[in-house]
């Protein structure tokens, strides 16, 4: 049931974007009604998949790849949805969107397994995956804030405007949406790494902390620690922000993907074997 | 449908016979009503602009709009119009229908894509309608049009960029810092440019405004007249950290603001932006200013560029636009045009049919008693002739629809048929 919704929530998104992409590539100023009321039907098609899989898992989806991959789509997605209400920024859906498509397509590819380690039943790993995700969402979106930012102060600076600097927003809408999504972002990721110690604390014995996930997720942090603060206080240029906001973005994708193929105990599955 | 559409505008008049010919607002009604009163005239709208005089008529088959137009022209302004023929423009049909999109659509306006035409054109709507002079195609047509310029508003950027150096200024002060509500302005050197630079940003929603100047009595006249805060010209360098955007046009032969000027104003500001505009020559601002972070330093070369930029924006858009009306006007006229074919057909059918039953009846007499099967027969043998008869004629005139051939088609048919007007 989930899989039929899931792959209905992607005709959505489909059209949705192939609706929304060519219109805003060559003149409309708006995003046509017809690819909202789309993604719109494919966010409700996602959100009941999830659903349906949350009920036959008796638990959230998130703790295998696939699951995890299809509600941190379905996320963005809702992240889309509010901060393109909120800004009325029509570019958005370029940057945010065909994300969306590729996570929720590789999810519906690969039907996510159902394995019952007493270990991933923990509130705790509910808690602390789905906090991250929140996290990830927000600095998600700080990221893609941070590549306007970048974009239109470019097309200023330069003085000789191109086609972007009439379809993207102000530099103090783009700064907004930066610090926003970077102070949602933050308590969230805060959460997911405290949840995350306490759960690892009571289900593994041993060197956990040495984990490469663990340590990147920590310098992830710190990264947007100092972003953070560096914004609170404006003692960085607004470039400069911009800069390590992409960055911490890189590392995201580095915690989210890149280490789960060497670390130990995230690697969701293949290394199953080893919990105690 | 018999339109015409004659006007003069901004391309094919000067300025001179535009008021010459231009009809005031406070006149319109009376206007539109002496030009329909007259002799073959349906309905008419009269639109009047300091850049555009339009008058479409629609009229009786058998009259010339065109002509009758002119007449009223002539009348309207007692003068003889041949003087100015070569003025005038006329549009008929299709390509009036056009026209009227195109004007009202702003691409046919001095400034492409300029917003307060639709506004105009509502206006001669209203007066026309409240003088009776809508009441049929035209109505039609005149409603479309503006329905017709607010989806080229809705889906094209037509009117969405500055094309004047002072509006330039704004729209690049709102790329940078959103809405523009409470930011402070700088105005140093009171000059004419600056202050309609500055009477932009504020009409746009700035909030407070310094003046600095070399003559301080100048800064506090134009202070006042914004209601600011004038600066003594020695202390315009300790303010300038307040202002958001600097609009600067002093006399001075060299540069009064320099990087590390701004350099210093920047780490006080905590690197929120600033929008240098320096609109003088001899340039004040060090263009160096423009490689700080946060700092937008833009000149009067610069903004005139942006200018460029946007009208080069304009146009691609004004091409959507030209899609999106060559659209409207094929939809337009097949509507109408299909419409003035349906009186046709129903005439045609009725004047054959009328001629069967007359037939029918001259003959029942000599058919004798019939059996219902065999008076089923006649009636199918009957209808089955007029229909074989009629669908060449029915399909020549629906395929004739939209083209210019259509009325003569549809008169030859009524001719051939006899069935009247």
């Amino acid at each position: 049931m989930h899989s039929i919704l899931l792959w209905l929530a992607l005709i959505f998104y489909f059209v949705g974007i192939v609706v929304m992409v060519p219109s805003l590539m060559k003149h409309r100023q708006s995003v046509p009604s017809w690819s909202l009321v789309a993604l719109g039907a494919g966010l409700v098609a996602h959100g009941a998949s999830l659903a349906a899989r949350a009920v036959n898992l008796h638990r959230l989806p998130v703790i295998d790849v696939q699951s995890a991959l299809s509600f941190f789509a379905f996320l963005v997605t809702l992240a889309f949805f509010l901060a393109y209400l909120r800004y009325r920024i029509d570019i958005l859906g370029i940057f945010m969107l065909p994300l969306v498509f590729v996570l929720t397509l590789i999810s519906a590819l690969r039907p996510g397994p159902s394995f019952q380690s007493v270990a991933f039943r923990s509130g705790w790993l509910m808690v602390h995956i789905s906090t991250i995700m929140l996290g990830y969402v927000g600095f998600f979106l700080t990221f893609v804030a941070a590549v306007m930012y970048l974009i239109q102060e470019r097309q200023l600076k330069s003085r000789n405007p191109q086609q972007t600097y009439y379809r993207l927003p102000s530099l103090e809408v783009c700064d907004q949406l930066y610090f926003r999504s970077l102070k949602f972002g933050l308590p969230f990721l805060t959460i997911g790494i405290l949840t995350g110690y306490v759960w690892a604390a009571r289900t593994w014995h041993g060197p956990w902390e040495l984990d490469p996930k663990i340590l990147a997720a920590l310098i992830t942090w710190l990264i947007y620690l100092f972003l953070f603060s560096a914004r609170l206080s404006g003692s960085w240029p607004g470039k400069l922000s911009a800069y390590v906001a992409i960055v911490g973005f890189a590392a995201i994708m580095v915690t989210f993907v890149g280490i789960s193929f060497v670390s130990g105990w995230h690697g969701y599955i293949p290394r199953l074997g080893k919990t105690p | 449908m018999n339109l015409a559409l004659v006007g003069i505008n901004h391309r094919t008049a000067p300025v001179e016979v535009r008021e010459r010919m231009s009809i005031p607002e406070t006149q319109l009604r009376e206007a539109v009503t002496d030009l329909v009163r007259r002799e073959g005239i349906k309905e008419g709208l009269i639109l009047s602009t300091c850049n555009r005089v339009e008058v479409v008529a629609n009229a009786q088959d058998d009259a010339d709009p065109g002509s009758i137009i002119r007449e009223f022209l002539a009348d309207h302004h007692q003068c003889n119009l041949a003087l100015y023929e070569s003025y005038f423009y006329q549009h008929s049909q299709q390509e009036a229908v056009e026209h009227l999109f195109r004007v009202a659509s702003s691409l046919d306006s001095m400034i492409v894509g300029e917003p307060q035409i639709l506004g105009q054109l509502k206006q001669a709507y209203t007066a026309a309608r409240e003088a009776g002079a809508l009441n049929g195609t035209l109505n039609e047509i005149s409603l479309q049009a503006l329905a017709v310029a607010r989806k080229v508003r809705r889906n094209t950027a037509i009117g969405a960029s500055a094309v004047s150096v002072s509006y330039a200024a704004v729209e690049l002060a709102r790329k940078i810092f959103g809405d523009l509500t409470g930011k402070t302005i700088l105005v140093l050197g009171a000059g004419k440019m600056s202050e309609i630079a500055a009477r932009n940003l504020i009409r746009s929603g700035a909030g407070s405004i310094l003046v600095a100047n070399r003559t301080y009595e100048r800064a506090v006249e134009l202070a006042q007249a914004f209601h600011g805060t004038a600066i003594r010209i020695e202390q315009m360098l300790d303010h300038v950290e307040k202002a958001d955007i600097v609009i600067c046009s002093t006399s001075a032969p060299h540069y009064v603001i320099h990087r590390h000027h701004a350099e210093r104003w920047l780490a006080v500001r905590k690197n929120r932006p600033m929008f240098f505009v320096d609109i003088s020559v001899p340039r004040n601002i060090d263009p160096a200013v423009n490689e700080l972070d946060n700092a937008f330093v833009y000149d009067i070369d610069d903004l005139g560029q942006v200018v460029e930029a946007n009208k080069k924006q304009r146009e691609r858009e004004a091409e959507w636009a030209e899609e999106i009306i060559q659209e409207e006007v094929q939809k337009a006229m097949r509507r109408l045009a299909s419409r003035e074919i349906v009186p046709t057909i129903v005439a045609l059918e009725q004047r054959l049919e009328s001629i069967r039953e007359n037939e029918l009846d001259r003959y029942r007499s000599r058919l004798g008693d019939l059996t219902p099967q065999q008076r089923e027969a006649v009636d199918a043998l009957t209808h089955g002739i007029l229909n074989k008869i009629l669908h060449g004629p029915i399909r020549e005139l629906k395929s004739g629809v939209g083209q210019p051939e259509q009325s003569s088609l549809v008169t030859m048919v009524r001719k051939m048929f006899g069935v009247a007007e």
